[in-house]
């Protein structure tokens, strides 16, 4: 008797699909082995009454539950309708090519399923199998859609369409961090990642279902007063001018945020994340910046100073928004390029997925900060004294910047002239695993969804660090090199959760706090390991 | 002459059919960039790890530097030793290996019988008894004849058992997976037995050169196929046929997959050629329903994307 889900089970009515028991996630090393015996704390009864739950152990969508029958059926043919546009070059013309050929070439090898890291995470529980929710969809898809689909099903795999199905399917398409490991391992090109994307567009772009965190809180904010952080323009630069305070007492001079110059060659755009979560972030590039001469600036205009582009997870439509807004405004600034901080979505976002959307005098040069910062300290423009960063140090590879933009040996020519203990995970660069807040799952918290993410999404790249340092002992101050913000938050929470500061002495942070804490005319330390300074003045 | 107008019939087929199929991504729009590294036509020390031309300080002021001849590099032992799948899943290669390196040899053995039928037909001195040409072509034949045939069955039987034995490939197998494989199988079996009773394959010689000629060239000695070589005909013409109609095609779109999805990271340029796609593009309407889109099927893409989300109206 087959005891393992399939992917038409996905329509069976039951109250929760999938299940994680406490044991069931692959261990974790000493000394973490007290989590391996603890269950994802179950949502509470009052809290999901009337959302959809019914996929596994997390909510991330909070779907209300059609208030009737009828409201179900509207819901499935509003589904479909969606599902015909995904098709339709008029509505998709941004990603169809890709998605008819994931859509027909998959052989079912189950080369990829290895490759992921959620399913391999969760003790390989059926639906985070890469090619679950892409069979799933693929079944609807052939059968609801295609001439002659109700009877080829019945050969090429069945499945029955209904609100629970579709209910599930959207929980499912934010089960994977779109990191794209599965794509790269198929042995013909399919995408089960960018299959998730286009799930997630359909259910955004048709029904308007998005998480909260991402969507109202996110790329609607950002377009509404500015930033995804709620920030608006006079906000963002009351951070900034606490933090030149602050990196005055580092350097020992008075630095200058310069704002909305006109001609500068360059325009940093950070993840205004980083103003509020961390500061020193901002500070460190305005440093470097100001240390080796570059004529730059920051904009001070609603979304000049907040990089992200939250659309590239799950909407065209916001993403098109918001990188028309950014080029526009690059644009009118007259500088010579955009300089993107260390966020790795917006890094790809835009400067790839963007590129074929802004034409003519839009299309602004767009350029990595990794390859902006590694060009300055290999000029010889800065003085080092790398003895400053006598501490181990791993690098975490953002899957935006590696695998999706092949930008992987700059940051690496940083770390060897200023990192002296560094050491790479395993594996690393393009092969690199996921941090587990890809795709928006480092902003989503809604529940119990943080739990599930560091106990299951994050739990590889935990599982990486601690291989990472495994030859140090265990009171060394150890520094995750994350250039990213979401990757930081995600690796963040992780340290918390697993209450890996007090256990391993584990710390994060960016690469520029590195770059400035190994300048030989620093007058103070900016990375601090708790209390305890990194270096003595 | 029956067989002949089914293997005439199969081959239009395969034409028309793989023609739509190659068709059908050309056609489409150009997409977004999705680019998936190491894209392999990067210069050689940076496939090596992965690299890419952003990379480079202001990589715009830098003339493009791709190469198609380093993507046919990459590819050519990609589609026919199965590279990724020996790097990335060892167990199924020793049985996809064999499988899809017989299907390859038999066309590969096809071609070759072509050859051979075309200088017979030409009176080609190379053909003539004991010419060393002609000597080295039937053994090619021979060669790539049965090694196909002995890896085919071998690639079968062990697709076969992995798809019965394994149960992660065992639940997502449709019977259209089986009916697949099992009629590929029943080709390699077929054309096996002929073969056991025809070992120097004159037979597929005989038959090929028919095929040229709709029969007319035979000399009436020689003897009709088998009926294990009818089978074989039959099958092979109705898989040649049934190929591009299903997923099995992958093998051809692979190349699609590569050149303009994993690896198409052509930078959009003022006035070039993606620009004016993406213009095109623009100018389409699209009919999302969702209230933040703010479609209503007659605004474009490019309206869409210089207005505000409807919540914020
Ligand atoms: S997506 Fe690729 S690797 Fe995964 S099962 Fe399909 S063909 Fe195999
Ligand atoms: S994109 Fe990443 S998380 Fe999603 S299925 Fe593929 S490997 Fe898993």
């Amino acid at each position: 008797m087959r005891t393992r889900l399939a992917p038409a089970d996905i329509s069976r009515p039951s109250d929760r699909l999938s299940h994680i028991e406490a044991g069931d996630l692959a261990p974790l090393p000493s000394p973490y082995e007290d989590f391996n015996a603890t269950a994802i704390p179950p949502l509470k009864p009052e809290k999901v009454r009337h959302i959809e739950t019914s996929l596994d152990d997390t909510v991330a969508l909070a779907i209300p539950r059609p208030a009737s029958p009828e409201e179900e059926e509207a819901r499935v043919r509003q589904f479909l309708s969606g599902l015909k546009k995904l098709f339709e070059k008029e509505n998709n013309w941004t990603f169809l090519q890709p998605l008819l050929l994931s859509m027909e070439h998959c052989a079912k090898c189950q080369t990829c399923a290895d490759a992921c890291p959620v399913f391999e995470m969760s003790g390989r529980k059926e639906i985070y199998r890469p090619i679950f929710r892409a069979e799933v969809l693929r079944r609807i898809y052939r059968k609801y859609l295609r001439p002659g689909g109700k009877i080829a099903s019945r050969l090429t795999g069945d499945i029955d369409l209904n609100w629970t199905a579709i209910a599930r399917l959207a929980e499912l398409s934010y089960r994977c961090t779109l990191c794209r490991r599965c794509a790269a391992a198929c042995p013909i090109g399919v995408d089960n990642g960018l299959i998730a994307h286009e799930i997630r567009k359909l259910f955004s772009q048709e029904m308007g279902i998005a998480p909260k965190e991402i969507h109202d809180k996110g790329s609607i904010q950002h377009l509404k007063v500015g930033s995804s952080t709620g920030m608006k323009p006079p906000g963002a630069k009351d951070s900034v001018e606490f933090i030149q305070e602050e990196m005055r007492e580092i350097t020992g001079w008075k630095v200058d945020v310069p704002w909305d110059v006109e001609g500068a060659e360059i325009l940093l755009i950070h993840n205004a994340g980083e103003m509020l979560a961390w500061p020193d972030n901002v500070g460190a590039f305005a440093v470097i910046f100001q240390a080796a001469g570059v004529s730059w600036t920051m904009s001070s205009e609603a979304a000049g100073y907040d990089v992200v582009n939250y659309g590239l997870w799950y909407d065209d439509v916001q993403f098109s928004r918001v990188a028309v807004r950014h080029a526009d405004i690059t644009r009118r600034l007259k500088v010579k390029k955009i300089v993107i901080g260390e966020c790795g979505h917006a890094h790809k976002a835009l400067t790839v997925v963007a590129d074929r959307l802004l034409t003519g005098d839009l299309n602004v040069p767009r350029e990595s900060a990794l390859v902006t910062l590694a060009d300055i300290v290999l000029s010889g423009k800065l003085r080092f004294d790398p003895r400053r960063n006598d501490f181990p140090v791993t690098l975490h590879d953002p899957c935006n910047v590696v695998r999706s933009m092949g930008i992987v040996a700059p940051q690496r020519r940083i770390l060897e002239k200023i990192a002296p203990r560094f050491r790479e995970m395993t594996p690393h660069g393009v092969e690199n695993y996921c941090c587990g807040g890809g795709s928006g799952f480092a902003l989503m918290s809604g529940h119990n969804f943080a739990d599930w993410r560091n106990r299951v999404s994050s739990r590889k790249k935990f599982m990486q660090i601690l291989a990472a340092f495994e030859n140090e002992p265990a009171e060394v101050p150890k520094y995750v090199c994350a250039p990213c913000s979401n990757c930081k938050g995600a690796i963040r929470d992780l340290i918390g959760h697993y209450h890996a500061e007090e256990r391993s002495r584990l710390y994060y942070g960016g690469l520029v706090e590195l770059i400035v804490n190994a300048m030989a005319d620093m007058k103070k330390p900016i990375i601090r390991f708790g209390d305890e300074p990194s270096w003595k003045a | 002459m029956g067989l002949y107008v089914l293997t005439y019939a199969c081959a239009l087929v395969f034409v028309l059919a793989m023609g739509l199929r190659i068709r059908r991504p050309i056609a489409l729009p150009v997409h977004v960039r999705w680019e998936l590294y190491p894209v392999r036509h990067e210069t050689a020390e940076r496939v090596a790890y992965g690299g890419s031309y952003l990379e480079a300080l202001n990589w715009w002021e830098r003339p493009d530097k791709r190469s198609l001849w380093n993507e046919l590099k990459y590819m050519a032992p990609e589609i026919l030793l199965m590279r990724g799948l020996w790097k990335e899943n060892r167990r199924l290669w020793w049985v996809s290996f064999p499988f899809h390196f017989g299907l390859y040899l038999m066309v590969a053995a096809f071609g070759l019988l072509l050859l051979h039928a075309l200088l017979a037909l030409g009176g080609a001195p190379a053909l003539a008894d004991g010419h060393p040409l002609g000597r080295l072509l039937d053994g090619l034949i021979v060669l790539a004849g049965w090694s196909g045939l002995i890896l085919g069955n071998i690639g079968c039987l062990g697709l076969f058992y992995r798809r019965l034995a394994d149960p992660e490939l065992r639940d997502y197998a449709s019977f259209a997976d089986y009916f697949n494989l099992g009629f590929i199988f029943l080709f390699f079996l077929c054309a096996f037995a002929a073969g056991l009773g025809d070992p120097s394959l004159a037979g597929a010689r005989a038959h090929t050169l028919g095929l040229l000629t709709a029969g007319s060239a035979l000399e009436a000695s020689i003897p009709g196929p088998s009926a294990a070589g009818a089978a074989a005909v039959v099958l092979a013409s109705l898989l040649t046929a049934y190929i591009p109609l299903t997923h099995m095609s992958h093998m051809v779109m692979k190349y699609f997959f590569y050149h303009s999805v994993k690896w198409d990271d052509a930078p959009n340029r003022r006035g070039g050629k993606i620009e004016a796609a993406v213009r095109e593009n623009l100018g389409l309407r699209p009919t999302w329903q969702a209230r933040h889109v703010g479609a209503d099927g007659r605004k474009s893409w490019r309206e869409i994307a210089a207005s505000e989300p409807g919540e914020m109206k």
